[in-house]
């Protein structure tokens, strides 16, 4: 690979009379963008991951990741609504709602758009509504598992 | 949507499965091999758990 090495150092075409041609080499010290976007905190990646469901990873560049837990999360949540899940709300149902809805809300944006189309409301005279509700927890538990692998890849990158 | 139990069961099983390879393991084969893995023991599992609880239904 010998041979590729002067094609790394480029001359001035224009030089001044009298003045010694100037070599410009490719400076190693300039970072690529990648490594640019991983100075960012590592929180901004959890709270983007939060966001959009695989955002996180994106952002990373880990885009099988990224397209991964999109499809998990939304396949979740979208078979949990599809079923007449509950989309819980705080202060439903003693201590056991309120950990529903700290699930449901892993789900980020994304729970705000399912209570916003969630017009029929749940059906939980069904066992399929009750499935439903466990469908829509378990794409926000999804997410927040999602959103702590970006921090820890995020934090790994940036060490 | 009127979903069997069986397949909403299913449903749950395989994106969890999916999710749970994807984070836990590097190559897509080792993801591959995870997934079936953990989506025929979530499947394995109930189906399992509901003959244990078939007597308590009659």
């Amino acid at each position: 690979m010998s041979d590729e090495a002067p094609s790394e150092v480029s001359v001035h075409p224009a030089v001044e009379p009298g003045v010694a041609p100037v070599a410009e080499t490719a400076s190693p010290v300039q970072p690529a963008p990648a490594e640019a976007s991983s100075q960012s905190p590592a929180t901004l990646f959890a709270l983007a991951a939060w966001i959009v469901p695989g955002l996180g990873h994106l952002l990373l560049g880990r885009w099988a990741k990224a397209g991964t837990f999109f499809a998990c999360v939304v396949g979740l949540l979208i078979c949990g609504c599809a079923m007449r899940g509950e989309v819980l709300v705080p202060g439903t149902d003693g201590p056991f709602g309120t950990l529903g809805f700290l699930a449901d809300l892993g789900c980020g944006t994304l729970y705000f758009l399912a209570r916003a189309l969630e017009a029929a409301g749940s059906d939980l005279s069904r066992a399929a509504g009750d499935y439903g509700t466990r469908l829509i927890a378990a794409a926000g538990i999804v997410n927040v598992l999602a959103m702590l692998d970006a921090f820890q890849m995020a934090s790994h990158r940036n060490r | 949507m009127a979903t069997h139990h069986f397949a909403a069961m299913m449903i749950f099983a395989l994106l969890v499965a999916v999710a749970l390879a994807a984070l836990g393991e590097r190559t897509p084969v080792n993801r591959a091999r995870h997934t079936a893995w953990t989506f025929l023991i979530f499947v394995a599992f109930a189906v399992g758990f509901a003959w244990l609880l078939l007597p308590l239904s009659r």
